[in-house]
């Protein structure tokens, strides 16, 4: 094997003389660099010799090379710029720099495996640059460009920090496995797995700078990300980090500090309110039960008896002395954010460099949340010969996340809004906090407050992640031939983690009375490597055809190990690690592993400048699956119609370029890496080793497939001063990896398997304005985007998730599902349900809104029913930047509209004491009275129930518009900045979230309960965080 | 045109050739879980597997605690007139002791998957048996017979009328499957032999009756004689379990005889003080089953509930239940006073569950022998009276004896072990105002499973 090879290494050398040779003969050698008007290298530039077919492309840094005739002319030419013609004479070394013929469209834009220019694409691919990206102060780049890429929908799902982001580019695929995009850092795919040990997804790009980011390219049809293969189907978004510049060396330094607060709160009952509705409910459960109101052993009695306990054991209660509003209490508001960073650029002709430090720190709007970051970047370029360039790119960050409980603990901090408003922050009877200490036991209060006081966590919890993260690459990029490069890439991507979390001795009513503190510590590895190879083709073929050809393979193995031990019995609040404990109450290690192999090709042919053609595939074995193989294949036309002679002589239309895409992507992330064969799994007995069959197998396992269909319009009017895009797409998933419902009498309950289909079909619109130009400039920038997800098929299926949400055929992914609630009966307070209509065809049962049915006040009689989508029908956003003589004004709205977010806590806190007497909701006041009140919140009952079932009543419109980014900054003269040796000054004021319009009646109507989030949970509210409003104000200095 | 060749042919040699060789990097075996063609080869990999039976059947869905509140909450009529008083937080349990379950319930759905996976366990080891060494053969067969029996019993029921509501050949219990699951092919699962309709309630009471009685005789070899192996069963759990089967279907006689078995033996005794019983974190003297927990695998879902030191008492006990306890009944020292008046005999947050009790057998002994008129080991009174003298309570004259004061003896003696409900259903006693024979005193089969099985009938009044 290895002989073989070996031959077959002498061939290729062999042959590459052989091209070669005859060139160096007859003709004068030459090169250069072509670069654009920033002094940016222009890849893919054509350098022909005029009258002939000899000519060559410029690399991915815009050098060229080859050989011409004595005295030849050149003829330089790029799409979307001016071409220029320049005589050789006898000089052998060319710096041309293009002019720009229509700025938008020259723009190079990073697609899989290289960079085309805008005009020439023919895919659907959204950019974001530098500016939107850098110094915004959030913790990862996701938040930053929220709004700002049509049909990319961003969600963080509530304002712990470090939390997991939402992406959904194009809609949602699949249900059983990941619906993230694919993330590649300058060419390599990273790491996005979420280790969090806590129940509350973490995310894994906090890793990474958003300041070191130049640009992102978000690919969402198939001919864009089919190169990407079985992991391009939710759309891939490519990275691309700073790299220097030739010339002299820059330095940056930056500084931003701010405070943060929650956006908004929800609005609970206040003591004297609570006191009147707890009796009030009290009262009414004793008359309906027939018990009289005075006796000893009635609601009546126990209520008030009650409300002493929870005030602390005396009779404040009832005159509203103590009105503890606990959100205030667990929130920590003016939180600082600190951000210092600082930068060099630079390097000469043949080695240029960018390194960069960064340090934030973040402090959340919950006490004792904060983020903290150390990152450093080293990006590295060396011409090591005239053909040979190598590079490298290197993250190196630290983080460290003092982290909450998930949404669903006692100890999450905002479950203390279920406390009564009555109940003392410091109980007066210990002078400490309510909860922390009991006088007749000696240890942690069991019955009071009402439940476990999370404050009690804020402060005595300790739950750390700290991550280390190496990501990098090193590349060689090697000239063969004349338009021929050869490049290689090897990424690594390393990422340690642990968690080490302590439970002080006074967390004791959530952690266990009998535990004397717990904790765990966890570590994990995930580690990751890939390589890349792969040949780029540029030949020349005249002055009319232009070819690009990108061929290899890649292989990826990626390899995750943890471990973790948790214990008990601690001496004393002054040991903080496993090894003061005194029982080892768990431990466990876990390995798993995974590998992708692929070739990948595609070819992009330009016919006149005007027809378009890209052909592009990947084939991609993945050790996921019995049946490993799979082709993704995508085909694209374009067409400049503004080249056409019939649209040349007119002003208005400056680009018009219909193109039509189709291909298939797969999906083959977010599914256990066994999940095809029989396994059996392990446990404990008493002791004693168990074993027990664990899944079932599948010869037939594969990925998902989608098959997309793109038509899109890109246009500009007015020499660009409008332009824009309009894309229909249609995305069509077949096969989804299901975890199907089996019946549980075989034992089993769930099985993956190849079963449905699913469908998005949306429409995208992008629209930017140069409003005025000159000294004051206006620039408007407008998307929007709908998707509409469809489940088309999942074999009969019903999979549940969230509360309420729900797969199901016919209906979006995560439709709400439930009991359609019909407002309180004006006779007697009785909460009602729509009775609705169940309609039986043959083994198919639907249920349908049919409100002549009548209503109910027996829950399970009422039919279940779709009652709203948490998959928003309309996304988009709104950028406006208007300068002024250095002044710069830019502010970004952001919109979600036509999604509902279920309260999954209206159980408990919008019932009228019918589930206990946590604090209610302020629209628990309008509750039914007397008869005849006309009213949509049912009379209070205490413990009764009355309405506490899922239901649409707790069901609300989740659309909000929000002004998402703001930043006012002012940019110095360098007049006034050369004195002090300073060559560039900003100084900038930034919002995040500084406004929010919505009528949901939660807190902030961008949230996702975080212990409950999936594919198909979504749209929940469950005592989550709202998100944070950030001020801050920076200053950036170079010279 | 030619180089384009010559450019092709380099391309596909330098890519495809080295790339050769990964094809098998892409062979990668699980190690956190076994391939099942290794998992099941020896007579220690089979009894491995029966006692991931045990593990099942102690989980927080099945004896781990969920069958025991389950049928006390069930049981108890609620609100101030009660004997319990649910004030946690989770809506199952709430939903449970109102009588208004919802066919979406988890709890409902975990103890009916659960309860069917333990016996998928004990069909596959029946499968088995030929790996078994001889001498193990016997009790690994009595093992996986006595969890199945158990199991159906218990579905029979818990979704089903009760045996003396109506005609158990025609009411519906729940699907008989005796086969195992072939893990190695899906055709099983997701065929229609998965898809079985509802068995009647006498057909799964058969079928419990049937594997109880070949595990109380498959295990007799290897009856123990000491009571510390309540762990997993016995031959005398296998005789206590059949004692509740035929409690339930009347058979009192029956039940009598099993019982005697049980006590006969002569090695099990009544731990006294009470509390000791409770306190007790592992296997006691008076145990036949017990649920094993440690601090690393299993829950005892009782302390969950019902302790101070679990979710500080989401279930508190109400004045009418403690007004049935005699002033100097040592039981009453099995509370205390926290979040309400909460049950102190589910303190061990890490203790074993005491799932069957020598108390509970004298109990069905005297109940059996006093309806059948019969005098199985001893006489009512007597077995009435060791349960009495145990917590400090004067001897009853056999002439006082009636069945009302033996059901009252049984629920002091067994209250928050989850007897209530069928003690009540088997008299023909309601539930506060809703009959025994109430609807909503069955569960609902899940939602889950007539979604994916459409041969299921779901229960009148769901």
């Amino acid at each position: 094997m290895k002989m073989k090879f070996f031959t077959r290494c002498k061939l290729v050398l062999l042959l590459s003389w052989l091209l070669a040779i005859p060139a160096w003969a007859q003709t004068q050698a030459i090169s250069g660099r072509v670069s654009g008007s920033d002094g940016g290298g222009l890849p893919g530039a054509t350098i022909l010799e005029q009258g002939t077919t000899n000519g060559v492309s410029t690399n991915s840094d815009g050098a060229f090379t080859f050989s011409v005739k004595p005295n030849a002319t050149l003829v330089i030419s790029s799409v979307g710029y001016i071409t220029q013609t320049i005589p050789v004479g006898s000089r052998a070394t060319f710096n041309v720099t293009l002019t720009a013929s229509a700025t938008e469209l020259a723009e190079a834009v990073v697609v899989g495996y290289g960079t085309q220019t805008k005009q020439d694409l023919t895919g659907s691919i959204a950019t974001v640059g530098s500016k939107e990206i850098n110094n915004v102060p959030v913790l990862t780049f996701e938040q930053a460009i929220q709004g700002k890429a049509a049909g990319v929908f961003i969600e963080s799902g509530g304002g712990k920090l470090g939390q997991a982001t939402k992406v959904r580019v194009r809609g949602t695929t699949s249900v059983s496995g990941d619906n993230q995009p694919l993330y590649v850092v300058d060419g390599i795919p990273v790491i996005n797995d979420d280790l969090s040990g806590n129940g509350a997804p973490t995310n894994p790009l906090t890793d990474l700078n958003p300041n070191d980011i130049e640009n992102i390219s978000i690919l969402k049809d198939a001919s864009a990300s089919a190169i990407y293969g079985s992991r391009a189907s939710n759309g891939v978004i490519l990275i691309t980090t700073k790299r220097g510049k030739s010339g002299a060396t820059h330095f940056e330094l930056g500084y931003q500090t701010g405070v943060s607060d929650p956006t908004r709160n929800r609005k609970f009952l206040n003591a004297t309110d609570y006191v009147a509705l707890v009796r009030e409910s009290a009262n009414n459960t004793d008359d309906i039960l027939g018990i009289p109101r005075t006796d000893p052993n009635g609601y009546t009695a126990y209520a008030e008896s009650k409300l002493q306990s929870l005030s602390g054991g005396n009779d404040d209660y009832k005159t509203g002395l103590v009105n503890t509003d606990w959100q205030k209490e667990l929130q920590q508001r003016r939180a600082a954010t600190n951000q210092y960073s600082l930068s060099a650029s630079g390097g000469d002709e043949k080695t240029r460099f960018y390194l960069a430090g960064n340090y934030i720190k973040q402090n959340g709007i919950i006490r004792n949340n904060n983020f903290e970051r150390i990152n450093t970047r080293i990006n590295i370029d060396h011409k090591a010969t005239t053909k040979l360039v190598l590079g490298l790119n290197l993250n190196l960050s630290r983080t460290l996340n003092n982290r909450i409980d998930n949404d669903n603990s006692f100890g999450t901090a905002y479950q203390a809004v279920a406390l009564s408003p009555i109940t003392p922050v410091i109980d007066p009877r210990t002078g400490l906090a309510s909860g922390a200490f009991n006088p007749a036991t000696g240890l942690p209060n069991t019955t009071f407050p009402l439940y476990y006081n999370p404050l009690l966590s804020l402060d005595n919890v300790r739950n750390a992640t700290t991550v280390y993260r190496t990501l990098g690459n090193v590349y060689a990029a090697y000239d063969l031939a004349k338009g021929l490069t050869f490049r290689s890439e090897l990424g690594i991507d390393l990422l340690f983690q642990t968690e080490d979390y302590k439970a002080g001795l006074l967390t004791a009513r959530n952690t266990g009375f009998t535990v004397n503190g717990s904790g765990y510590n966890t570590t994990a590895r995930n580690t990751r490597f890939t390589t890349n190879n792969y040949f780029t083709y540029r030949p020349t073929l005249g002055e009319k055809n232009s070819l690009e050809v990108v061929a290899g393979t890649a292989y990826e193995e990626r390899r995750l190990d943890a471990n973790s031990v948790s214990g008990q019995q601690f001496p004393s609040d002054a040991y903080r690690l496993i090894n003061a404990a005194a029982v080892i109450s768990g431990g466990s290690s876990s390995s798993s592993r995974s590998a992708l192999l692929s070739y990948f090709g595609r070819a992009n042919y330009a016919f006149d400048n005007k027809y378009l053609l890209t052909l592009s595939g990947r084939v991609d074995g993945s050790s996921r699956f019995s049946n490993r193989y799979g082709f993704f294949p995508a085909a694209s036309v374009g067409w400049l119609l503004t080249e056409e002679n019939f649209l040349k002589n007119q002003k208005i239309l400056s680009t018009l370029k219909p193109r039509v895409s189709i291909g298939q992507t797969g999906n083959q992330q977010g599914f256990p890496d066994n999940a095809y064969t029989a396994q059996y799994s392990a446990g404990a007995y008493g002791g004693i080793a168990t074993q027990r069959p664990a899944s079932i197998a599948n010869d037939n396992l594969k990925w998902e497939t989608t098959t997309q269909t793109d038509a899109g319009i890109d246009f500009g009017f007015l020499d660009g001063r409008i332009s824009g895009e309009v894309d229909v797409y249609q995305k069509k998933t077949k096969g989804l990896v299901l975890n199907t419902n089996l019946p549980g009498i075989t034992g089993f309950t769930t099985y993956f398997q190849n079963v449905g289909d699913m469908e998005n079909k949306g429409l995208e619109f992008l629209l930017t304005t140069r409003n005025a130009l000159g000294a004051f400039t206006w620039t408007t920038s407008f998307n929007a985007a709908t998707n509409i997800n469809k489940v088309t098929n999942l074999g009969g299926q019903v999979i549940n998730g969230g509360y309420i949400n729900r797969a199901v055929e016919g209906q979006p992914i995560g439709v709400f599902y439930a009991q359609e609630f019909a407002g309180a009966d004006p006779m007697n307070g009785d909460a009602l349900y729509w009775k609705n209509r169940t309609i039986t065809d043959g083994s198919t049962v639907t249920t349908v809104i049919d409100h002549s049915t009548g209503t109910t006040n027996d829950y399970n009689t009422a039919a279940r029913v779709v009652l709203g989508n948490p998959n928003p029908r309309w996304t988009g956003g709104v950028t406006n930047t208007l300068g002024y003589k250095g002044i710069e004004l830019n502010f970004t709205f952001q919109g979600v509209f036509g999604n509902s977010i279920y309260n999954g806590a209206g159980q408990y806190e919008s019932v009228g004491f019918g589930n206990g007497l946590d604090n209610q909701t302020t629209d628990q006041l309008d509750r039914w009275q007397k008869p005849g009140d006309i009213t949509n919140v049912p009379q209070a009952r205490l413990f009764l129930g009355n309405g506490i079932s899922n239901s649409s009543r707790f069901l609300s419109h989740g659309d909000y518009v929000r002004l998402k980014t703001t930043t006012l900054s002012y940019t110095f003269p360098t007049s006034l900045l050369g004195p002090a040796h300073i060559s560039n000054a900003r100084l900038f004021l930034t919002g995040v979230n500084l406004l929010t319009f919505t009528k949901y009646n939660g807190a902030d109507p961008e949230v996702n309960a975080d212990y409950i989030a999936g594919n198909i949970g979504q749209g929940n509210d469950f005592y989550s965080a709202p998100q944070l409003r950030t001020y801050t104000l920076g200053v950036i200095l170079g010279f | 045109m030619k180089k384009i060749i010559h450019v092709v042919a380099l391309g596909s040699a330098l890519l495809v050739v080295p790339m050769a060789g990964c094809n098998s990097r892409l062979d990668i075996q699980p190690v956190n879980t076994a391939p099942a063609d290794k998992a099941l080869n020896t007579s220690a990999d089979v009894q491995s597997l029966l006692r991931a039976g045990y593990a099942v059947v102690g989980s927080v869905d099945l004896y781990g605690g969920r069958l025991q509140y389950t049928a006390d909450l069930l049981g108890d009529p609620a609100g101030p007139s009660g004997e319990l008083f649910w004030q946690g937080t989770y809506s199952q349990p709430n939903e449970i002791y109102n009588k208004r379950i919802t066919t979406t319930n988890t709890f409902v759905a975990g103890t009916w998957t659960q309860a069917y996976q333990a016996i998928n366990i004990a069909n596959t080891v029946l499968a088995n048996l030929s790996k078994v060494s001889a001498v193990q053969q016997a009790q690994v067969e009595g093992g996986a017979r006595f969890i199945r029996g158990a199991m159906y019993f218990e579905l029979a029921r818990f979704y089903g009328r009760d045996w003396n509501d109506g005609s158990p050949s025609t009411n519906l219990a729940v699907p008989i499957l005796l086969t195992p699951t072939n893990v190695q092919d899906p055709s099983g699962v997701l065929g229609d032999a998965a898809k079985l309709p509802r068995n009647t309630v006498a057909d799964v009471y058969a079928q419990a009756i049937s594997d109880l009685t070949a595990a109380e005789s498959k295990l007799k070899a290897s009856a123990p004689s000491s009571p510390t192996s309540s762990d997993v069963a016995t031959t005398y759990t296998a005789s206590g379990m059949l004692s509740r089967v035929y409690l339930q279907q009347q058979r009192y006689d029956l039940a009598a005889v099993e019982a005697d078995k049980v006590i006969s033996s002569g090695i099990f005794r009544l731990t006294t003080p009470i509390a000791d019983e409770f306190n007790s974190k592992i296997n006691t003297n008076e145990d036949i089953f017990d649920v094993q927990i440690t601090v690393q695998a299993g829950v005892n879902d009782l302390n969950t509930f019902y302790s101070t030191n679990g979710r500080g008492g989401d279930i508190s006990v109400q004045q009418p239940l403690l007004d049935m306890f005699d002033p100097a009944d040592d039981r009453l020292n099995l509370f205390n006073q926290d979040n309400g008046v909460l049950t102190t005999k589910f303190d061990q947050v890490y203790g074993n569950i005491h799932e069957m009790r020598l108390s509970e057998m004298y109990l069905t002994r005297a109940e059996g022998n006093f309806r059948a008129n019969t005098t199985v080991g001893g006489l009512p009174v007597d077995d009435i009276n060791i349960v009495r003298a145990r917590v400090n309570l004067p001897p009853l004259a056999a002439t006082d004896l009636t069945v009302p004061i033996i059901l009252q003896e049984r629920h002091l003696e067994l209250a928050f072990e989850g007897f209530y409900l069928h003690d009540l259903k088997r008299n023909k006693l309601p539930v506060g105002t809703l009959p025994y024979n109430s609807p909503r005193l069955i569960l609902p089969i899940p939602q889950r499973e007539i979604d994916v099985n459409a041969n299921l009938v779901q229960n009148a009044g769901y």
